[in-house]
């Protein structure tokens, strides 16, 4: 009989666990530097662009771009069997960082680089959700 | 350090599919080495090389396999970018008076660690499951060196026009190098048309675009170039070499399509004061097909944009205007993660292959790594001792 492989979930450290908790409210949130405001993800001890040690997390608007992408034709984990092929990218968000995830709601052959994108929640499995992109 | 320290000794292990070790794998390539450059295993006495990521302390345990203890011993940790880098590393620590005769190397079981047997693949990934991302890459489906690189392909392709004939061009190049390469893995022509036809894998990158998963080892003799020079091979000079790193990492600023062989190309032709079109001869690490364009672009081979252009014209082939990766790259002669690279750099320049394999009056080499996250990179400089 055949186990049915679950979907992986991503296992939060000490310092995504903040990101993470607020995409469960659909929110989309990052450090910022409270002295020159750079956005930073993922999270450092101090910031990358003026070493300040202060942050606030905030929350991003959820725009960005497809800065580049992939399809993935090859099943690298049985339980994406189902999901090929599939898109992933690398999003650059307004704000400025950019981010691994899934370009979706479209055939894969139109993505395109550049292309704008905005954020939706998909759930992966038992309530849990993760951030996804879509066109705009 | 221009024209102090030479190469006096080199050689690889078996490769392809040996059933081996990968510690075994590198003690093969390192006795081999040893033996062609007429050296005992007693005359080592400094060892600087880059294990499996899963193997503490790797440098001892070649010293525990060769049988000897040495002055100057480390493992480095800098990816693909590691074989050059040890080379360097050599240079400086006989530079500082710290030994005289380092060994060099690098050896990985890849397709051993991954295969069961024959035919069923058990492990997709090569690297530690603990080493794997825990987040921002699992639950999107993010796996596997070729998605990393083809998002770099992708990006080039969208500035430059770059095309997958222009990739293919790569593939097929480094294929007829492999052929008249008794050791290489793959025996098989290679066209256009089984290269666009291919299964994707991660697209824009198809079967042909991707390295091999093989096992093998290669190793270097780092020494001064006086003492090379009455040893048993033709010395092969260190004329310079470079490093730099894109440390922030893969997926900022421009980095997938501007690389740190840039900044790694600017030193090595300062220290060697050599410059691309004095290069004979290149040997790119070629994880993957795109990897190589944008390096040759970022080398000064060609402007910024017009790698595929340049490769498409045969400019890789052997009686091209820049024969690369002649032993058959990564692609398509093994791939120990540049290792081979720097061996057949090395045999280039001893003039000692048969004329089908040898580019014609080769006296400079460039050398290429890469790695460490695709951000990290190394870059050599030899040259034919006069």
């Amino acid at each position: 009989m055949m186990t049915a492989v679950e979907l992986p979930l991503p296992t939060p450290s000490i310092e995504t666990e903040p990101f993470w908790a607020a995409v469960q409210e659909r929110k989309l949130m990052m450090p910022t530097c409270n002295r020159c405001r750079k956005v930073t993800f993922p999270p450092t001890v101090a910031c990358p662009a003026c070493s300040n040690d202060a942050f606030t997390w905030t929350q991003m608007s959820g725009r960005g771009k497809v800065f580049s992408f992939v399809v993935y034709h090859r099943v690298y984990h049985p339980a994406f069997k189902d999901k090929v092929p599939y898109v992933v990218a690398v999003v650059e968000l307004e704000e400025g960082p950019r981010i691994i995830s899934n370009v979706v709601g479209m055939p894969v052959e139109d993505v395109q680089c550049d292309m704008p994108v905005t954020v939706v929640y998909e759930e992966v499995r038992d309530g849990y959700l993760i951030p996804k992109f879509t066109q705009r | 350090m221009r024209d102090k320290y030479a190469i006096a000794g080199t050689a690889t292990s078996d490769l392809g599919r040996t059933g081996m070790d990968s510690l075994a794998l590198l003690e093969q390539a390192m006795r081999r080495a040893i033996d062609d450059a007429g050296l005992k295993v007693s005359d080592i006495d400094g060892i600087v090389c880059r294990g499996p990521d899963d193997v503490y302390t790797h440098h001892q345990r070649m010293g525990a396999r060769l049988g000897i203890d040495v002055r100057f011993s480390t493992s480095l940790d800098n990816g693909g970018a590691s074989q050059i880098l040890a080379v360097a590393i050599a240079c400086m620590a006989i530079e500082a008076g710290l030994c005289t005769t380092v060994i060099t190397g690098y050896g990985r079981n890849s397709w051993t660690r991954t295969h069961a047997n024959e035919g069923k693949r058990v492990k997709m990934e090569l690297t530690p499951d603990d080493q794997l991302p825990k987040e921002f890459a699992p639950e999107y489906g993010y796996f596997g060196a070729p998605a990393t690189h083809a998002l770099g392909a992708r990006r080039h392709m969208y500035e430059y026009g770059t095309t997958r004939e222009q990739f293919g061009a790569v593939a097929i190049a480094f294929r007829e190098h492999a052929l008249r390469n008794p050791s290489a893995v793959m025996k098989k022509p290679l066209t256009m048309e089984d290269y666009l036809s291919a299964r994707y894998i991660a697209e824009p990158y198809g079967l042909y675009d991707c390295s091999l998963v093989s096992d093998g080892a290669g190793a270097t003799i780092v020494t001064t170039l006086e003492r090379a020079k009455s040893l048993r091979q033709p010395a092969v000079i260190i004329k310079g070499f470079g490093t730099f790193n894109n440390t922030r990492g893969w997926i900022y600023d421009d980095h997938m399509i501007r690389t740190a062989a840039e900044g790694s190309a600017k030193q090595a032709f300062a220290m060697s004061g050599i410059s691309p079109k004095d290069v004979d001869t290149a040997q790119i690490y070629d994880c993957f097909t795109g990897m190589v364009v944008a390096q040759l672009e970022d080398y000064g081979f060609c402007k910024k944009g017009e790698g595929g252009p340049f490769v498409a014209s045969g400019a890789l082939r052997l009686d091209g205007a820049l024969p690369t990766n002649t032993s058959g790259g990564q692609l398509s002669e093994a791939h120990v993660e540049g290792m081979l690279q720097v061996v057949e750099g090395v045999r280039q320049l001893r003039h000692t292959y048969p004329v089908e394999r040898q580019v014609k009056d080769a006296e400079v080499a460039l050398v290429s790594g890469h790695g460490g996250n695709t951000v990290c990179h190394s870059t050599l400089i030899l040259a034919r001792a006069a």
